[in-house]
């Protein structure tokens, strides 16, 4: 009984989550249809006008919602971020393990938890402040002269003041690379003695080794790892409110402004309040609603694609994730 | 690190060559092996003539596994590990300047305690050492891997079934897969590291009678804690006692003629090493 109950509470959590996001972003949903995936503006309306009625949902005259470039904005500086972190933070991981002396690989996997416990505020007060006005004073201009060919000329374009996509990127790339690189560091750890072993005494180099026993034994954790740091960089909020640029479109360059729907709602929902209708904030409960399923997707997705992994990977019953 | 000619090629030779006629010797003399400031074995000079079957066998703590481990050097990632003395391999010294030892390793393979199948497939495994080699094509994996099943006695067990987990065998099949394994880089030493201890005893039996097949194509060193093991199946015995060599030489002799009375209480089965000392 007690374990039936254990076992419901996170499965009612969840549904708890989505009805009652659904509930309120009901009437957004019946305003603006599909065009709040498709749609480009978001604009609030005239508040101040007498609100009119369409489709029995009572709206501000001139409402629109379009959430697509905070879509684009959220998958663009996730996937920007989990490019960056992932082989620093894999890097990072077999250097702690394998290569530094046991003294300092203690010290730095201490430093790699201490930062991935690092409040997100901390990390959008120095990406705005300190990291951002450094990429692009000297970062930034050194990229605009790679070569002029697919896929280097992204980094073609005006850098701006550094805050946009690539600077919310390598901002979110920071905060996932402990995730990434502690779940990793524990994965080596765990690899056996006797099965390196086995792989030194055919004669095998160091890296034909790692080759042949850790990168196999690891991989499946480590793709868990990496969907571990993709959520969390999904649903990162205020760092991005900080330093994305928060303009409602999408980034015109790689270093443009933009904006995520998580950053959206947080810097948005003081003056939607003010809307007379309701209608802005269902919007935002709409907005929310759309990060849950994208969230949900990834994490669905990586379940498939790390179940499909496991069974190609033949490792013993219990290891790995 | 300097690869010489002649190893190199040995790591580069093709699979050709039979098994008949490889078995290299092996010799210790004056061999002293420690770790920091502790010395855990000295003053040992044994020969492992080529294609015999020599039993490594003393109590726990007698330096028998150091010292089978040093056969190959694979003591020497273990930091503070030293030696003294020379270890030869056909004549030559292991720790040679031009000794690569990852070919060393391929000649002078070895087996472990618990079976330690790769994370891969059962044919990948076997393959997995004639890859890191380059010592066939990609083609010939799949005849490289039947071969060495076949050899230890495997293939009819898990022929339909190459492509799964080694880790779905039993303890007894994952441990033929290991020997499979290191017979595929075609070795001319084996060490065994108490290759039976973890298996029940119709396993042992076939690991016993697999070594007593390689032979005498293949020089064997197997670490034993089991006398009867160590009586039925090797041809000498040499008998540790606290890190020194008590009494070397044929297994009947070692076991019905013993030279020292040490020897006698130990292989008579008084294994208390109290009365060693």
């Amino acid at each position: 009984m007690v374990t039936a109950v254990a076992a419901a509470v996170p499965l009612g959590a969840l549904l708890a989550a989505v009805a009652v996001l659904l509930v309120e972003a009901l009437p957004a949903i019946r305003y603006d249809g599909w065009h709040f995936l498709t749609g480009s503006a978001w604009r609030p309306g005239n508040y101040y006008g007498n609100p009119v009625r369409t489709g029995g949902v009572l709206h501000p005259v001139g409402a629109s919602y379009g959430a697509l470039p905070l879509i684009l904005g959220t998958l663009e500086s996730s996937v920007i971020a989990v490019i960056v972190a992932f082989p620093v933070a894999v890097g990072a991981a077999v250097l702690v393990v394998e290569k530094l002396p046991r003294r300092i690989a203690g010290a730095a996997g201490f430093c790699l938890e201490v930062l991935a416990g690092i409040p997100s505020v901390v990390f959008g007060l120095w990406g705005v402040l300190s990291f951002g006005p450094w990429l692009a004073r000297d970062v930034y201009p050194a990229l605009t002269h790679l070569p002029n060919v697919p896929p280097l000329d992204v980094f073609h374009g005006p850098v701006g003041a550094g805050e946009g996509l690539l600077t919310s990127g390598l901002v979110l790339a920071a905060m996932i690379v402990p995730i990434i690189a502690a779940t990793t560091r524990d994965l080596l750890r765990q690899v056996p003695e006797t099965t390196k072993e086995g792989a030194d005494a055919l004669g095998m180099t160091h890296a034909e080794a790692f080759r042949t026993v850790q990168v196999r034994w690891v991989r499946t954790g480590v793709l868990g790892a990496l969907v571990l740091g993709l959520g969390r960089a999904l649903g990162e909020t205020i760092a991005l409110a900080l330093v994305s640029g928060t303009v409602l479109s999408s980034a015109t360059s790689i270093y443009g402004t933009m904006t995520t729907v998580a950053a959206t709602i947080v810097s948005l929902l003081d003056s939607a309040q003010t809307d007379p209708t309701g209608l802005a904030v269902r919007a935002l409960a709409e907005a929310a609603l759309v990060l849950l399923v994208i969230t949900l997707g990834v994490n669905v997705g990586a379940r498939v694609l790390v179940r499909r992994s496991a069974r190609g990977a033949a490792l013993p019953i219990g290891a790995g994730f | 690190m300097v690869r010489e000619a002649s190893w190199s090629d040995a790591r580069a030779a093709s699979t050709g060559a039979r098994r008949e006629g490889t078995a290299a010797t092996m010799s210790a003399r004056d061999v002293r092996l420690g770790f920091g400031s502790v010395t855990v074995m000295e003053d040992i000079t044994v020969d492992l003539p080529p294609g015999s079957i020599t039993a490594l066998v003393g109590p726990s703590g007698s330096g028998k596994t150091t010292f089978l481990r040093s056969l190959n050097r694979m003591n020497d990632k273990v930091r503070s590990f030293w030696r003294e003395g020379e270890i030869l391999l056909d004549g030559r010294e292991i720790h040679g300047r031009d000794v690569d030892p990852l070919v060393l390793r391929r000649r002078v393979g070895m087996v472990f305690q618990r079976p330690n199948p790769f994370p891969m497939s059962i044919q990948d495994n076997v393959v997995a050492g004639v890859r890191a080699h380059r010592m066939a094509r990609r083609s010939a994996m799949r005849d490289i891997a039947e071969t060495r099943l076949a050899e230890v006695g495997l293939w009819s067990a898990v022929a339909d079934r190459l492509d799964d987990s080694p880790f779905r065998l039993s303890g007894g099949q994952q441990q033929l897969l290991c020997l499979a394994r290191a017979l595929a880089v075609e070795p001319e030493v084996l060490l065994l590291d108490e290759p039976t201890s973890s298996l029940d005893p119709r396993s042992t039996e076939a690991v016993e009678e697999l070594v007593r097949r390689l032979t005498p194509g293949i020089t064997v060193v197997v670490v034993t804690h089991n006398l009867a093991q160590a009586r039925r199946l090797s041809d000498n015995t040499v008998l540790f006692y606290q890190g020194r060599l008590v009494e070397s030489g044929p297994t009947s002799q070692l076991f019905d003629r013993p030279s020292r009375p040490e020897t006698a209480r130990y292989l008579g089965g008084d294994a208390d090493p109290a009365v060693l000392a």
